[in-house]
């Protein structure tokens, strides 16, 4: 399968309009004082041409105006004309969402951008009475990154990264919940961990897939229904906060069949340069998120553990695009670096032989909030250089 | 503060006036001019501040409501960023306030701290007239370098001021020699009780502009282009200015619901300002001549206990007419009070009262700038009560100035049964930059840094 875009949330992160450049271009300027809008040094094209295709929501349907553009970045500005009962659009790639407008009740309108290849999707307005319609994409973008073999060879390498974390997720997730179904409470709670890093490395790749993450990965609060909290989290609580595993079996076997059916899925995945840049930025941008404020392993608290996996999965995807990005931008690869370092070693502060729960870290709950501060302070500042790479790459 | 036989008790017309009108109640002031570049959010924006000079001054005569709404309708939108002075000091007070300390990251080193000055520059130099954080558009793939919420907004005067804390002067970037003679950390002052984590760092920024949004924008986006050289160590917003710097501007309320300001140094008044603000030609280091010292202090007032005090008590805490804003020994707001003045052989204005003890003529002289705002931090978690009060700002020539001032004012000051200084900061703002020069080079006293 091809995937144009790659997460519900990396297509939010790009549908704005852009701008580039101040922090390298008035750091190296001449200290006028005054700092025009000059073009970053890059030499990224940052003039495509961007199709406008308009889709006014009514009760019967979404049709996209035009109906087909050609390949390259294309926006979609949608409005909602009178319709009480549709009220979103997405552009789907045969079933997967790609990109969407939420929540537009009448009267108000909005856009999402996305860079498309060509190809059928569809555009999908949930309620109408004619709820999709289909929009093509046709020719080729006039400059592909396949065109640099750099760049075919970082996505190539990341894939098979991906799909050898994956792999271990899959190993590793059937010996805990052989450990659940067996009842051995000691021996879940030092293999949970070692499934869990796999999984925090390739976050990102499996938000692809919104149900099955939920299953995998959600968070009692993440759950509509308590029926509809399943997954490591489920586990986790049973294990750290009711101490029984009473009940889990079945969950057990819930979560590795879902993690099997991720590596099924994962395995047909082909990354574009971007993407892999966006998540990294997602993967920091969680460490931030769901790991320092202690959310993610509230039951655990094996928190670093994660933290160490989401920032070895940012720095993997970094790392397949650095030949690239040391010759389009070599000071933002170098503050990249850096700024890895600086994470990294903070991290390592916490470090332990053989750890909490053998997880090589101290038990989470022990750092305290100045502490937690100085790493969020290092983890944003990466995050901040590390989102500057998917416009370098694109 | 329950002396029901006080003195002073009948000079102050509270039978007479009543209570403070609540600004709901109050008449709105038809909307100023403005011009015609001003978009509508700007004129909705003037028509608020109107209201509220209108407001304010209601009880002090036709005179200070005319000057006050003519200086509202006169403001052009921008306030230049070049010039001898740092805007945000002379600058008749804004409405708004953010205000943010950083401290310097332990990664950072000389050059690093140098090429963010730069940028920082240009990118205050770009949001004072109204432009976005500078950076090229069109790049679908990359974060905007603006955040953007002030798009279409008009700056609303937007003034952006840098300062430099005693901690900056270290041997971490070799500005040990480049010291402002009296940047030293302050003394313990009686009874304060600051928080650590909420006072001082080794800079600051004070942007204030008369749209709270552009205000907070311009900090969000210099922290932003800081992140991985500085952090944010604390923040607060202002959402009322409690002083006027210019006699073209009304007094505002506090919100204890007095004026606090009406003595406040006339910044129009260059001797005035060169004798008590600017740092002058007694200054050893001439990178800091013509720029001045910014002492914070947050206020926090125990508005609780406050709202339950008479009238007559609050009046005396103040020395002045709650309603009018007149001392007990005049009748019109900027009437100057009369010290001596007794009443069955006891002062008017009491011997403790707050604008007795902050009054020049009782401290030898000392003045001090004022262009503090009103701040809130919501609710209090352990009380419910509310977290909110004065978040002082003044600027000086000499840090001793608020020194002095405050020794007498927290020994003696009647209002200290209300406020409590819970966080302070001490920073030496820099003079202006010509056009062409920039913060790094003005701090580092070189271009090659």
């Amino acid at each position: 399968m091809t995937s144009p875009a790659f997460s519900r949330r990396l297509i939010a992160g790009a549908a704005s309009v852009a701008a580039a450049g101040l922090l390298l271009t008035a750091c190296g300027g001449s200290g006028s004082g005054t700092s025009s809008a000059a073009a970053g040094a890059d030499g990224k094209d940052a003039s495509a041409k961007t199709a406008e295709v308009a889709v006014t929501i009514t009760d019967a349907g979404c049709a996209p105006t035009p109906a087909k553009v050609p390949a390259g970045p294309v926006k979609f500005n949608v409005s909602n004309k009178d319709s009480g009962k549709v009220t979103e659009v997405e552009l789907q790639d045969s079933g997967k969402m790609l990109g969407e407008k939420e929540n537009l009740t009448p009267g108000l309108s909005g856009d999402f951008s996305l860079t498309l290849t060509a190809g059928t999707y569809q555009v999908w307005c949930p309620g109408a009475g004619h709820a999709r319609s289909t929009f093509t994409v046709s020719g080729s973008s006039t400059h592909s990154w396949k065109d640099d073999p750099k760049l075919v060879a970082a996505t190539t390498g990341y894939a098979s990264w991906i799909d050898g974390q994956v792999k271990l997720l899959v190993s590793t997730t059937q010996t805990f919940t052989d450990d659940v179904k067996a009842g051995d409470l000691a021996k879940a709670k030092l293999d949970y961990g070692r499934a869990r890093v796999h999984y925090e490395r390739v976050e990102p790749t499996a938000e692809i897939w919104g149900d099955l993450d939920g299953r995998i990965d959600g968070r009692v609060d993440d759950a509509a229904t308590p029926a509809q909290f399943t997954g490591f989290h489920r586990i986790e609580q049973a294990i750290w906060q009711k101490k029984s595993l009473k009940g889990m079996t079945p969950l057990a076997t819930r979560l590795n069949t879902d993690v099997k059916s991720l590596y099924t899925q994962v395995k047909t995945v082909e990354y574009q340069p971007a993407e892999i840049a966006n998540g990294a930025t997602d993967l920091v941008n969680e460490i931030q998120s769901s790991k320092i404020t202690g959310e993610e392993e509230r039951y655990s608290h094996i928190d670093l553990l994660d933290f160490k996996g989401n920032l070895d999965g940012a720095n993997e995807a970094v790392n397949v695009l650095l030949p690239v990005l040391k010759a389009k931008d070599p000071s933002l690869a170098a503050e990249i670096a850096r700024r890895y370092a600086a994470t990294a070693t903070a991290l390592a502060a916490y470090a332990a032989k053989p750890g909490y729960l053998d997880s090589g870290y101290v038990d989470y709950a022990t750092v305290t909030s100045a502490q937690r501060r100085t790493l969020s302070q290092v983890v944003d500042a990466y995050a901040e250089s590390v989102s500057q790479v998917a416009g370098k790459v694109a | 503060m329950t002396d029901s036989h006080d003195p002073a008790a009948r000079h102050a017309p509270a039978a007479v006036t009543g209570p403070a009108p609540r600004s709901g109640a109050e008449p709105a002031a038809p909307p100023a001019p403005a011009p015609s570049s001003v978009s509508r959010r700007r004129l909705l924006g003037t028509v608020g501040v109107s209201a509220a000079v209108a407001g304010a001054a209601l009880g002090a005569g036709g005179a200070v409501l005319a000057t006050g709404h003519r200086a509202e309708a006169a403001e052009p939108a921008t306030v230049p960023f070049h010039g001898a002075r740092q805007a945000g000091i002379a600058t008749p007070a804004q409405d708004r306030l953010c205000f943010a300390s950083f401290d310097v990251a332990a990664t950072t080193d000389r050059a690093a701290l140098a090429a963010l000055l730069r940028t920082w520059t240009a990118a205050a130099e770009a949001m004072t007239r109204g432009a976005g954080v500078p950076g090229h558009p069109g790049d679908l793939q990359s974060p905007p370098d603006d955040t953007g919420e002030a798009a279409g907004l008009t700056p609303g005067r937007l003034t952006i001021t840098v300062g430099y804390g005693p901690s900056l002067f270290d041997d971490r970037f070799g500005l040990k020699g480049r010291r402002p003679s009296a940047l030293k950390p302050l003394p313990y002052l009686p009874r304060e009780d600051l928080d650590a984590t909420a006072s001082d760092g080794d800079l600051c920024v004070q942007a204030c502009s008369d749209d709270p949004q552009v205000a907070f924008h311009a900090v969000r986006n210099l922290r932003r282009l800081a992140f991985g050289v500085l952090n944010p160590r604390w923040m607060e917003l202002g959402f009322g200015r409690t002083s006027s710097t210019s006699p073209s501007q009304a007094t505002p309320r506090n919100l204890m619901g007095f004026k606090d300001g009406t003595r406040n140094i006339d910044t129009t008044d260059a001797a005035l300002m060169d004798q008590h603000v600017w740092i002058g030609a007694e200054e050893p280091q001439r990178w800091i001549r013509g720029g001045s010292y910014l002492v914070s202090r947050k206020i926090r007032m125990l508005l609780e206990a406050w709202d339950r005090d008479s009238l007559g008590d609050q009046q005396q805490v103040f020395g002045r007419d709650k309603s009018s804003g007149a001392p007990l020994t005049g009748r019109a707001e900027r009437d100057t009070p009369d010290f001596t003045a007794k009443a069955d052989g006891t002062y008017v204005i009491a011997a403790d009262a707050h604008i007795r003890l902050a009054a020049h003529e009782n401290n030898k002289g000392l003045r001090i700038l004022r262009r503090g705002y009103s701040y809130t931090d919501g609710i209090d978690p352990v009380t419910g009560d509310l977290l909110g009060g004065l978040f002082f700002i003044a600027y000086m020539k000499d840090p001793g100035q608020f020194v002095t001032l405050q020794r007498v004012l927290g020994q003696h000051d009647k209002l200290n049964e209300y406020i409590e200084h819970v966080s302070g900061g001490l920073f030496a703002t820099p003079p202006g930059l010509a056009a062409g020069q920039d913060w790094a080079s003005q701090l580092f006293g070189s271009r090659t840094v």
